[in-house]
């Protein structure tokens, strides 16, 4: 073992930190090493002055001082009272008001759950509302393809996958080629509009 | 681990006969409270005194033990109240030496040192000014240990009670803590000459 290891031994014997046999070690490579007898020595003088220059007492006053702080910070008022007196009130007032606020907010509402198709209703056309003005805008779509000529009345409507063989065929809207297929879910204000451009007729 | 064991036998858990004057105290009465105080000063002010490095920073610290031991009376019926007032002071002192003073590196030991008195006579006064100056280039937990084990008087076993570690760590850091004071008065020697 080199010095620079013994060297925390040493600093462990020098407060008798060792138990007997670690001591017994410790002390016999001091009788053979010049320089950790050095090092023993020097500590054991430091720990010498540490211990004396800590034994010499303060001041008396130095403790008094202490001693008089303390009992006059423990005669003060709670400082939480003292400082903020109009607090209590306002806080409470500001609790009623928000548990009032509270109570007249409605219950917030569960998020709404996506629409399953149930089954495929019937397609039919309607001629008012939302389904009216979608009819509009995609027939206007059509005739500006064909340079703005008129749709005549056209053939029988498309069959489509969804209507096919379930119920009567929707009414036609005589001059129109867009159809709409109104398809039914399971959520009674969900209903999804699938728009028809009459191919059938052009071929 | 048997040695941990026995520590806090001998110095955590073992509680000190109360007297009149500690339930007089938690009862609210303010001579008792003070007559408490004395008893205990010199330990708090006297080991934060050595953790702290001055007075004015050990006053605070040990103002701040008390009140809080005003306010942990009626906890502290079944506990030793020695190793709760070493417990309490070294965290104290240990929170506010975050706020302020850090420790000081090892390479600017020889400034500190030269930051002594220069008319300051040699010898023994200019000697114990160099250890305790000594104690600033440890760490927090060197320095507790240290003045815990060194210069407070309690075994190695207590310390660790009292510190919260077990008995090697404590070993460990009392060693190094004894090896970098010793280094540092050497460098100030060296200088010097």
């Amino acid at each position: 073992m080199s010095c620079a290891m013994w060297e925390e031994r040493v600093a462990l014997l020098a407060g008798g930190d060792l138990d007997r046999a670690e001591a017994a070690g410790a002390e016999r490579h001091l009788e053979e090493c010049a320089r950790c007898r050095a090092l023993a020595e020097d500590l054991h003088r430091e720990l010498d002055g540490l211990r004396a220059v800590h034994a010499e007492p303060l001041a008396a006053e130095q403790y008094a001082a202490v001693r008089r702080r303390v009992l006059t910070e423990l005669a003060k008022p709670p400082r939480g009272r003292a400082r903020w007196p109009w607090a209590a009130p306002l806080i409470a007032a500001a609790a009623a008001v928000l548990a009032v606020v509270m109570m007249m907010k409605p219950a917030a509402r569960p998020a709404p759950e996506l629409p399953r198709v149930a089954a495929v209703a019937p397609a039919m056309q309607r001629e008012r509302g939302l389904g009216r003005s979608l009819m509009v805008a995609a027939q206007k779509r059509v005739e500006a393809r064909r340079g703005g000529r008129p749709m005549a009345a056209r053939a029988k409507p498309a069959r489509t996958p969804a209507r096919a063989g379930r119920g009567p065929a929707p009414p036609r809207v005589a001059d129109s080629p867009v159809r709409m297929v109104q398809l039914a879910t399971a959520d009674p204000n969900v209903v999804i509009y699938w728009l028809l451009e009459g191919k059938e007729e052009e071929r | 681990m048997r040695i941990l064991a026995l520590a806090a036998i001998v110095v955590g858990e073992q509680p000190e006969g109360r007297d009149d004057a500690f339930e007089a105290a938690r009862a609210g009465d303010a001579a008792a409270f003070d007559l408490l105080m004395r008893r205990h000063e010199r330990q708090v002010l006297g080991t934060a005194y050595r953790l702290a490095g001055n007075l004015e920073d050990a006053q605070d610290a040990s103002q701040e033990v008390f009140l809080r031991l005003y306010r942990n009376l009626a906890r502290l019926e079944h506990v030793n109240l020695a190793a709760w007032l070493y417990r309490v002071t070294v965290n104290v002192c240990h929170d506010s030496r975050r706020r302020g003073l850090a420790t000081v590196p090892m390479d600017d030991a020889t400034e500190l040192a030269a930051a002594g008195d220069p008319q300051q006579s040699a010898g023994e006064t200019e000697r114990r000014a160099l250890l305790l100056r000594s104690l600033r280039t440890l760490s927090g937990k060197e320095r507790a240990a240290l003045v815990l084990r060194d210069m407070e008087g309690l075994s190695t076993a207590e310390v660790a009670c009292v510190l919260g570690s077990s008995v090697a760590t404590v070993r460990s850091q009392v060693s190094k803590a004894r090896l970098k004071m010793r280094d540092f008065v050497e460098r100030y020697s060296r200088r010097r000459l």
